[in-house]
């Protein structure tokens, strides 16, 4: 063995108030100067929840000058303090509050799917950030299944390019699905996990994304340092290179005067006896109830807390729950298809380094007729850490005792592979109010879940596709976890107020001056991870309540013009580009 | 030491003499993450080395319970292996979760709270014992324990706890407590040692990430081959494990 340095020059990594091992430079934030609002001022939007798309939302509007508060039930992270490279220590980043879960095929929740803190989601996301396809817009009008979506791939794909710029994406010059397109930063190297996956795709002529969409900075942008391919991107990324509404928008939010609130758990929207809402009330971290006026307000808690809250706003003329005369409040959720397949190899993987997420294939996300399925799915590069990897060892193959120590230590030579499966929107998929309480004395959230029969045969097929794609790469045995990845739905936008809750700008169809904006508003999911396309709802409906001015506060029109985009509000040095000479 | 009990090791394939008791078994000879420590930051290094060098005590679990505890984490995660003073002190860790009252995020609506799960699970294991052999669970010896814990995990229990397995249902019991006992193990610098997981990488960060490389300061397989103690029910592992009762069996934790 060479002789290795056995301690950094220098001596141990210093403290962490001390800024000299930060990689880069790196922006601060300055709390103490953030502007702050009293409860009792009329602010003009409060925004429920500050995550992918709440942290958007307070960008846009405070940029174009409206009073913000964003109201966070989580705290407000310091990274370098707060987070670890550790998957147990990171236990704080995810919802852990009670919900309870059935239904025949029940989700888990929590660390799989849902954040908590500024950033939300985004703080523990694997990052992989690629686009619906223009087909997810309308798979009922195609396939017969599902329901089409009130809006257009078109009228979304100028604000993919403005969030892939944003946080930013880097993935491959040229991204071959869906409406393809390229992207501006260059692709990661791959890790061990990549190779597998290029090496049987490629002896199978299945075209793969090398290297991304994934957003994590490839190379210094800014005040941003570049990845260190330790991969622990959803324990929270300390470098600062993984994307996240923490540090893509809220500083800017912040410079731009919102107020982020953390620690402010919203229990009730309150409407007003003209109809209207008039602000939230919530408990601060010791419980004390507080309530902030605003003109508007726009709930984005994610698929579960934004149907939750929403129930337990009824009130009188919102019976069955606030902007629930549908009934469609918490209905129609769905989760994807993420079953982890595993294949061992002779030599050696290391599946733990450089990010879970680098490389795709999406040949397979389309509907196919030779297929007994409609819709599609995609494979994709993860990278379980011990725990995870254990525990997938122990709902998979059933290890225990010795078994399970023989199997871990050959940790290393396992190569997985992430299976993401379109699940439809069905019905009875749905959160309701449970009758136990949490912490607070709110009822917690029941969730129930069912897989309907082409749900289960696109799983199939994904899982036998990622064997087939091992086996081409080398591996000499297989096996696989069923499970699921992310959540949306469950407050669907649609053209219908009768089997909708929000129309195609995120506005509820009873309340004018109520929003709901979060991955809860997707009618159907396709087979892309959803948190590009929060973010990209997120802009454009900011985009829509800035073209409306005032009229959203003081009208109950409802007015459909789509709103031109502002590239101009994005965070500052997102668009620099060649210069061009003014005036000639 | 004869096939069986807490202390029991793997054996020589060819000999089938026990192996000896190593301050690390695993196929990385030498390979020690806490020796990165210094290139860790510190809010992690403090974190890791806290799990080390405080274990936490007991809260939750009664002094009745402890011994019954003990058993069942000595069999479903053996380490009659490691040298004793290098054994990860995992009822201690699964006991600081219960008492901190840490979920991660959801309860099956089949289930009751984890504290609740863990002493009907006890009940359960005492009573299935004493009917098939007139004694408590710890009073089995260690080869029927064994037999009946198998049984669990196969979700065909013993008779004589039928009416807490109605109240909960038995894979998910067990992956409650497979997974705590996994979770607290796997968390630990020294099992990290044992499979050659990297560790905590940042900020210095990882520089050879294709094909498996390791790094400088990582360790090249030294793989040596072994078979559990005579008498261990739980190697080798099912190819895929069947579904139970038409409930495919869900992972929890996130990858994607």
């Amino acid at each position: 063995m060479p002789s290795l340095l056995k301690g950094p020059l220098g001596g141990a990594f210093p403290p962490s108030d001390s800024a000299v091992h930060r990689l880069g430079s790196m922006q601060t934030v300055d709390l103490q100067a953030m502007r702050r609002y009293w409860d009792d001022d009329l602010v003009d939007y409060v925004i429920v929840g500050v995550g992918s798309a709440g942290g958007v939302l307070c960008q846009r509007l405070a940029r174009a000058g409206f009073r913000v508060v964003g109201l966070e039930a989580g705290p407000f992270w310091d990274t370098e303090k707060d987070w670890v490279s550790d998957e147990v220590g990171s236990h704080g980043l995810y919802w852990n509050d009670l919900r309870i879960t059935g239904g025949s095929d029940p989700l888990t929740l929590g660390s799989n799917n849902s954040g908590r803190g500024v950033g939300g989601g985004s703080v523990h996301w694997a990052s992989f950030t690629p686009r619906l396809h223009p087909s997810d817009f309308e798979v009922y009008t195609r396939d017969g299944v599902g329901v089409d979506w009130p809006i257009s791939y078109a009228d979304l794909k100028p604000y993919y390019e403005l969030l892939e710029l944003e946080m930013p994406v880097a993935g491959p010059a040229y991204f071959p699905w869906g409406d393809p397109h390229g992207y501006a930063f260059g692709p990661h190297p791959l890790g061990g996990v990549g190779n597998k996956l290029m090496e049987g795709c490629a002896a199978l002529d299945i075209e793969v994304s090398a290297g991304g969409p994934v957003a994590i900075l490839s190379g210094s942008r800014g005040d941003r340092p570049h990845c260190i391919y330790r991969g622990f991107c959803i324990q929270g990324c300390k470098v600062g290179a993984k994307a996240s509404t923490l540090v893509t928008h809220v500083p800017d939010a912040i410079a731009s005067g919102a107020e982020i609130r953390p620690h402010s758990m919203v229990s009730r929207v309150v409407v007003g006896s003209d109809g209207r809402v008039e602000g939230v009330n919530y408990l601060d971290r010791n419980g004390n109830e507080h309530h902030q006026r605003a003109r508007a307000v726009i709930v984005s808690g994610y698929a579960i807390e934004t149907p939750r809250l929403l129930l337990a706003s009824a009130c009188p003329g919102h019976e069955n729950g606030l902007a629930n005369s549908s009934g469609a409040v918490g209905r129609y959720l769905m989760a994807q298809v993420g079953n982890v397949v595993l294949g061992r190899f002779d030599e050696p993987v290391r599946m733990y380094k450089a990010p879970p997420a680098h490389a795709l294939t999406e040949a397979f996300y389309e509907t196919d007729p030779r297929n007994d399925f409609v819709r599609g799915y995609a494979l994709q590069t993860v990278g379980p850490l011990p725990v995870a990897f254990a525990n997938q060892m122990i709902a998979a193959r059933g290890a225990w005792g010795w078994g399970l120590r023989r199997q871990m230590m050959d940790y290393n030579h396992w190569s997985p592979l992430g299976v993401l499966g379109e699940i439809l929107p069905w019905e009875e998929n749905r959160v309701t109010l449970a009758s136990e309480t949490d912490q607070w004395g709110l009822p917690v959230a029941h969730v129930s879940f069912n897989l309907h029969e082409n749900d289960r045969r696109v799983s199939r097929a994904g899982t036998a596709r990622a064997i087939e794609v091992l086996q081409a790469a080398g591996a000499t045995e297989t096996f696989s976890e069923s499970r699921y990845a992310h959540l949306v739905g469950a407050c669907r936008m649609g053209s219908d107020p009768a089997t909708s809750v929000v129309d195609g700008f995120g506005r509820t169809w009873d309340v004018p001056n109520l929003f709901v904006c979060d991955g809860s508003v997707m009618p159907t999911q396709g087979s892309a991870n959803p948190g590009l396309t929060i973010q990209a709802l997120a802009a454009r409906t900011a985009d829509y309540l800035i073209s409306q001015g005032e009229t959203v506060f003081t009208s109950d029109r409802r007015d459909m013009t789509p709103p031109p985009v502002r590239r101009e509000l994005s965070p500052p040095g997102t668009h620099r580009g060649v210069p061009r000479l003014a005036n000639r | 030491m004869s096939g069986n009990g807490p202390d029991a090791r793997p054996r020589d394939l060819a000999t089938g003499e026990s192996l000896p008791p190593a301050s690390q078994p695993g196929y990385y000879p030498g390979f020690q993450t806490l020796s990165q420590r210094d290139f860790w930051d510190s809010a992690t290094r403090r974190v890791v080395e806290e799990r080390v060098r405080n274990v936490p005590r007991i809260r939750f679990f009664s002094p009745a319970e402890v011994p019954l505890m003990q058993c069942l984490c000595d069999h479903l995660l053996p380490q009659g292996d490691r040298e004793p003073e290098r054994r990860v002190p995992i009822l201690n860790y699964l006991d600081e979760r219960l008492a901190a009252g840490r979920i991660p995020g959801y309860r099956f609506e089949v289930m009751p709270p984890d504290g609740e799960a863990y002493r009907l699970g006890f009940q359960a294991l005492d009573r299935m014992a004493w009917t098939a052999r007139g004694s408590d669970f710890l009073g089995l010896d260690w080869d029927s324990q064994e037999a009946l814990l198998k049984a669990l995990h196969d979700a065909e229990p013993w008779p004589g706890a039928e009416d807490v397995w109605s109240r909960m249902p038995v894979h998910r019991w067990w992956a409650l407590v497979m997974g705590d006992i996994a979770a607290a193990y796997y968390a630990h610098p020294w099992a990290w040692d044992e499979i050659g997981f990297g560790g905590p990488a940042y900020p210095r960060g990882y520089s050879r990430l294709a094909h498996g490389e390791a790094e400088p300061w990582e360790v090249d397989e030294r793989r040596y081959v072994w078979v559990a103690p005579e008498g261990a029910l739980s190697d080798p592992v099912e190819s895929e494990r069947v579904a139970h009762r038409g409930t495919p069996a869900q992972g929890q934790l996130g990858t994607h």
